[in-house]
């Protein structure tokens, strides 16, 4: 037993390749250290060797290294180091300097860290903005002079004794000896506790003797390894981050970096040693945090059931999307669903394009269309229907807040008709974007210019513009650096400056507003309370006493190709209207922590998107995808993957367009307050417009820039109200009603049942179905008529046989779900 | 189960006998097979040997200041102190704010617990998930709250939800995080059944809750049984969990229609202008009374939110300047509507032989800065609050824990949110044992190793 417990172990251990990372090291100075990592590759399946390598140092007289990769110097020189596993091995070079030179540690590089991972500075503890028993650090670490100051200045500076160190209150506190709130810790014997006590023992300085403050070398970026492999299931990682700081030299952080998983079901990360467990399939990422730089680990465990490589090869290949969509099943192993039928690719494409059914009608033609072109012919048929300008109006309506809530009739209704148009007009989004951001003058006539009508102030500005257009939450940062992103408080107030100077004015009608560039006027930093060179979040800077209108520094900025966000933003959101959720989801969020669920295939489509930034055109080649054109029937070995794109994940319809499906089905239009006959719910360019079944059924608010607002979760509410409310009961009932219709024409039962079908699935009822409806309706009108019934009775009892059939129809999964 | 004409035969088209679908179905709506539920049960998670204990919760949204409210420090400087005087109640030993009077009489249905602290950020939404939650949330886990766990665990079968909301969900308190009120990683199934209505509004009922005068029940019969035939020809939803929530809420709503029981529940006409009045007219109060006969029903866990944002509304969180609310609002408003609705749940619940066996907790996400700010308001401050519990096996007129002089940090049994989620769990009957199954099937136990229920409030 125990030798076979030993075999498997060292089968799943097997590997081809062995290679070390990083490829070469350099120590420099006495206390630097440095993980090293063994990698086992077997045809892309890799394994962390670290802990079961023998490790040898060429010459451990310079360096050496201990049995789990752990680097230490010894002497200035150079060496190689080994690691040696089931026969392969792999070596690096090793370069040991600075042994010869005084080291003491930094108090922005080493303490700042130190306090930062023990968690000293985070918002529950001393980095809340109130601090915590008098004791304020900045939160994360983000103001290291600051901090300084606090720390050796405060308290009649108790906190640091530089004659005695350990009696300083801050390690007497941290290491518990005198009692703490936040309990013990630092260890006395601990590395963490040394770096503490001997930067005070060494004066308690802001920078070591040999620097100042502004020469001191800072963390520019960090690395993670490995950023991205695939493991065995319950595979262990060790991960190494690295950080370069701004003379160029790399240090290992790994011990004082802190570690988030963002998937706890399939990958537990600890966050004292930076080892990864994987404990089920599919993908996670770990992100890693590090002195306000992030970056993300993604690790990958195939599914276990082995997949007919058959499955692979028929994928329905069409375009790029399909080649990385492919690879990513493959590398998980995840079984493709096989091309959707006809009649779901077209309610589908619709649906999702258009936001409206195709009519019976029309869907008996495609059906019966033998041409082996027709699903791309009716791509570009629905992107040339009117319907679409409605659609998209109204989805980015959703992103730009669009209510006459703040901008009153006249606002709401240029601010409308100008994303209409430019939606009719195929308007390049960088140039929607310009729009906004460049021009002046009256909203009434410039009608993108009601954006600063909704948003007033630098702040608010600030913060919904990356929002809506960049797809990140900068809030954080308005008080504090970011805790989780890159973005500092200097750079948010940058930002806010170049928008110090818009000027809004009453025009001459209620409701008309005047946009203009204002001579002057800054943002202050809360902080440091003087203003600070205007600049896009990582742009260029203005001086700020350029006098030209900040903005369009900003809209250059923001539509640049070289702005990934921008791209990236506007790809996801248009992903997730065709498959129910984003590369990164939310739909809304692409900040650099949240990896995509398929970084290869973002990327291209970004790639893509930015060479003309052609929506339309990035929506024609979704709809041409093999991927999108894939069934939603999910196949045993698929079933569980909700996001790697192997099969179609059925989606409730959307308010608005479920409203109107209900209308063109039944055939009784929707009234709305205000609106001609006949106006569709998609169409309605306000939220405030009345509607019971709207609300309930999750339109959103726009009042906030957030996918969230809209709703497509089921709840009991819309199962009473579509059971009971007044809404697809009335249009049953309307005397000019479908069913009505069906009676008038005196239809036999056979081709009622097909148009129904045809209009409410686009598909033709199976035999079975047919027999069971039929079957249905004449019971129902034996059970509505005696021998001695009137005819009225019996052409009300049929008709409310028909009327039931179709809510039974209108009820169903099949008609509340694209699928 | 559910049929309007339960003496009429039911017609299939499909040539199949019926089976019991509704009933087959119920279980697996859940997310539970019967062997699942078996084990859960074997597991000391159902806990069927007494009468089942009930829980209505009152969030205080906005946070009540431990200093105005249930922990005054009269001797303190005037600063700390604020405007508010203690009273005595009908414990010797405990007093409340003068605000208090009627909830005063009634000290002995409750303990108060004065050392509650959190250490999570000091925002409105990380307070909600631990007093509801008994959790942060982190790496992407949604915990769920404490009904829907009951609903997951004891779900009884009765015709009424086992957990409702009232009146409405939490909305915006400013952190942009869910606020722990709904089932989290146990699927939406388990949500709460939520009223989203007024029950104060003149015209109040339950949204679409009857079928309009031109259904007969008979047709209303008939297309349930056609809708769930055509469902069943359909198999690709089967793995949709938005498909299973769907199927689930109509199972829900035909359940809520169909019960003359869960009906007359939410029928607030029935009760007396008096009673009415007593509570309160306003939501708070009204909402109140409605858990009450809730509670009369069978409905095992209400939640009231006592408000549903911070913002632009009068409630508990005094920051003093807007868009918050000014500290004399407790004596004005937002006080006088807790005293009203909370001692008359006391009263009605005793008076009705109910709090025997319904526990009552109200509490705050967090406390309020010791110290006056500026703006004559007091912040937020997770480092020391009070939270009232009673009903049920909790014991009533105890104090447990101390704050310090000025009620800033817990002097004596600092008391954590997961302690109150275990003595929750403790009194609804549910073993602190219990996993339930997480992401991929990982098992995560209510409460975390080592946490204990709050003993002072056991007998």
């Amino acid at each position: 037993m125990k030798f076979l417990f030993a075999l498997i172990f060292a089968l799943q251990l097997s590997a081809a390749n062995l290679s070390i990372y990083p490829p070469q090291v350099t120590l420099h100075h006495i206390e630097a250290r440095h993980q090293l990592i063994a990698q086992g590759d077997d045809n892309g399946t890799q394994s962390d060797l670290t802990r079961l390598a023998r490790w040898t140092s060429s010459n451990p007289a310079v360096a050496s290294v201990d049995a789990a990769g752990k680097l230490t110097p010894l002497a200035n020189g150079e060496v190689t180091i080994e690691a040696t596993h089931n026969g392969l091995s792999a070596r690096i070079p090793v370069r040991v300097d600075g042994m010869d030179k005084p080291f003491s540690w930094s108090f922005r590089n080493h303490v700042v860290p130190v306090l930062s991972k023990r968690g000293c500075n985070q918002g529950a503890c001393h980095g809340a903005l109130a601090g915590k028993n008098g004791f304020k650090l900045t939160l994360r670490g983000y103001d290291p002079d600051l901090d300084h100051e606090v720390l050796t200045k405060q308290s009649q500076s108790r906190r640091i004794l530089v004659e005695d160190p350990e009696r300083s209150l801050l390690l007497e506190k941290a290491s518990f000896r005198i009692p703490h709130g936040g309990g013990q810790l630092l260890k006395k014997d601990s590395l963490e506790y040394r770096v503490v006590r001997d930067w005070i023992a060494a004066g308690a300085l802001p920078s070591p003797a040999n620097a100042s403050p502004a020469t001191e070398p800072e963390v520019v970026d960090i690395e993670v390894f490995p950023p991205s492999i695939r493991l065995a299931p319950n595979a262990e990682q060790q991960l190494l981050v690295r950080a370069k700081y701004s003379d160029g030299r790399w240090e290992d952080v790994t011990s004082w970096a802190k570690y988030t998983s963002n998937d706890e079901g399939i990958a537990q990360v600890d966050d004292a040693t930076a080892r990864v467990k994987l404990i089920g399939h599919g993908e996670a990422s770990v992100s890693v945090w590090y002195a306000s730089k992030v970056a993300y680990a993604r690790l990958a465990v195939p599914y276990a059931t082995p997949v007919d490589p058959q499955k692979f090869t028929s994928f329905p290949r069409r375009n790029y999307i399909d080649d990385l969509v492919l690879a990513k099943l493959r590398a998980l192993n995840l079984e493709p669903s096989p091309l959707a039928s006809d009649s779901m690719f077209l309610r589908r494409a619709y649906l999702d394009t258009i936001g409206a059914l195709p009519t019976a009608e029309e869907a008996e033609n495609f059906l019966a269309d033998p041409s082996p072109d027709k699903r791309a012919k009716l791509v570009d048929h629905l992107l040339a229907r009117d319907e679409f300008n409605d659609y998209w109006a109204n989805h980015w309506s959703d992103l730009l807040l669009v209510s006459s809530r703040k901008l009153g009739p006249l606002g709401m209704r240029s601010f409308y008709q100008w994303i209409r148009d430019s939606v009719a007009a195929n308007k390049p989004w960088d140039q929607f974007a310009r729009d906004i951001f460049t021009a002046s003058g009256s909203t009434r006539t410039h009608g993108a210019l009601n954006y600063f009508v909704l948003h007033k102030d630098p702040i608010d500005i600030t913060e919904n513009v990356t929002q809506t257009f960049l797809g990140q939450r900068l809030t954080c940062a308005r008080c504090h650096n970011h805790p989780l992103e890159k973005w500092t408080q200097k750079q948010y107030y940058q930002m806010a400056n170049l928008f110090a100077r818009v000027g809004v004015k009453n025009g001459e009608e209620p409701g008309e507003n005047y946009i203009f560039a204002k001579p002057a006027g800054d943002v202050l930093h809360p902080r440091l309370l003087r203003p600070l060179p205007p600049a896009p979040l990582d742009g260029q800077a203005l001086r700020l006493d350029d006098p030209s209108d900040r903005r369009h520094h900003f809209a250059q900025w923001l539509t640049s190709r070289d702005n990934a966000s921008f791209s990236r933003n506007l790809v996801n959101r248009v992903w997730g209207n065709f498959f129910g959720r984003g590369l990164t989801n939310p739909v809304d969020d692409v900040r650099a922590t949240n990896p995509a669920s398929n970084e290869e295939l973002f990327s291209a489509l970004v790639k893509d998107f930015s060479t003309d930034f052609d929506v339309r055109r990035l929506i024609r080649t979704i709809l041409l995808s093999g991927t999108y054109q894939l069934s939603s029937d999910p196949t045993p070995l698929n079933a569980a993957d909700t996001k790697f794109l192997s099969h179609y994940i059925p989606k409730r319809l959307p308010a608005e367009v479920l409203l109107d499906s209900f209308s063109q089905v039944t055939g009784s239009p929707t009234a709305f307050d205000a609106y001609p006959a006949g106006t569709r719910a998609i169409q309605l360019p306000d939220v405030q417009v009345k509607s019971e079944f709207l609300n309930i059924f999750g339109r959103p608010k726009r009042i906030v820039c957030d996918a969230g607002e809209r709703s497509s979760e089921p709840s009991v509410a819309q199962a009473l109200h579509i059971i009971n409310g007044e809404t697809l009961n009335q249009k049953l009932l309307a005397p000019q009603s479908v069913a009505a219709l069906y009676l008038k024409l005196g239809l036999s039962d056979t081709r009622t049942l097909e148009h129904i079908y045809l209009s409410a699935f686009s598909r033709f009822p199976t035999a079975e179905e047919k027999q069971r409806a039929q079957a249905m309706l004449t019971a129902a009108r034996q059970s509505g008529s005696g021998p001695s019934a009137l005819p009225s009775a019996l052409i009300e009892s049929r008709r409310q046989a028909l009327e039931d059939l179709l809510w039974a129809l209108l009820s169903s999964k099949e008609f509340l779900f694209n699928q | 189960m559910f049929r309007f004409d339960a003496d009429r035969p039911v017609e299939f088209c499909d040539g199949t006998r019926r089976r019991d679908f509704l009933h087959a179905g119920a279980l697996s709506m859940l997310g539970l097979t019967s062997t699942q539920f078996s084990a859960l049960q074997a597991q000391g998670a159902v806990d069927q040997s007494k009468s089942p204990v009930n829980c209505i919760f009152l969030m205080l949204v906005g946070a009540p200041s431990q200093l105005d409210t249930w922990d005054m420090k009269p001797n303190a400087p005037a600063e700390i102190r604020g405007p508010f005087k203690p009273i005595k109640t009908n414990v010797p030993g405990i007093e409340i704010s003068e605000f208090l009077p009627r909830m005063a009489k009634h000290a002995d249905k409750y303990s108060i617990v004065r050392g509650m602290y959190h250490t999570a950020a000091a925002v409105h939404d990380t307070g909600h998930q631990m007093m509801q939650t008994g959790r942060l949330f982190q790496g992407g886990v949604e915990h769920p709250h404490f009904g829907c766990v009951l609903d997951k665990t004891q779900k009884l079968g009765r015709d009424v939800p086992t957990h409702v909301l009232l009146p409405r969900p939490i909305g915006n308190t400013g952190g942009n995080m869910p606020h722990g009120q709904n089932a989290g990683f146990l699927g939406k199934t388990h949500d709460p059944f939520v009223l989203n209505a007024d029950p104060s509004d003149p015209n109040f009922r339950v949204p679409d809750m009857l079928p309009p005068d031109y259904l007969p029940s008979l047709r209303v019969d008939r297309r349930k049984n056609w809708r769930e035939a055509i469902d069943r020809s359909v198999n690709r939803f089967e793995n949709s969990q938005d498909a299973r929530l769907l199927d689930s809420t109509f199972h829900q709503a035909y359940t809520l229609m169909t019960s003359q029981k869960a009906r007359e529940a939410f029928e607030l006409h029935r009760e007396s202008e008096a009673t009415r009045t007593r509570y309160g007219l306003n939501r708070f109060g009204q909402s109140c009374l409605l858990a009450r006969r809730m509670v009369e029903a069978g409905v095992r866990f209400v939640t009231i939110n006592m408000f549903e944002t911070v913002f632009d509304e009068t409630t508990w969180d005094i920051h003093g300047s807007r868009p918050f609310s000014p500290i004399s609002c407790y004596q004005d408003l937002v006080g006088p509507m807790f005293d009203h609705a909370y001692a008359s749940l006391l009263e009605d619940l005793h008076d009705r032989g109910l709090l025997k066996n319904t526990m009552v907790v109200a509490c705050g996400e967090f406390g309020r800065t010791p110290k006056i700010n500026p703006a004559g308001g007091r912040d937020h401050w997770p480092q020391c609050w009070s939270i009232l519990m009673g009903g049920g096996p909790l014991k009533g007129g105890t104090l447990v824990g101390a704050s310090d002089e000025i009620g800033a940090y817990p002097k004596d049994r600092p008391t954590t949110p997961a302690e109150v989620a275990a003595t929750i769990y403790r009194g609804l009957g549910i073993s602190l044992e219990t996993e339930l199954p997480g992401a991929q099937g990982r098992p995560i136990p209510i409460v975390d190793r080592g946490v204990e229920p709050i003993r002072e409030l056991f007998a």
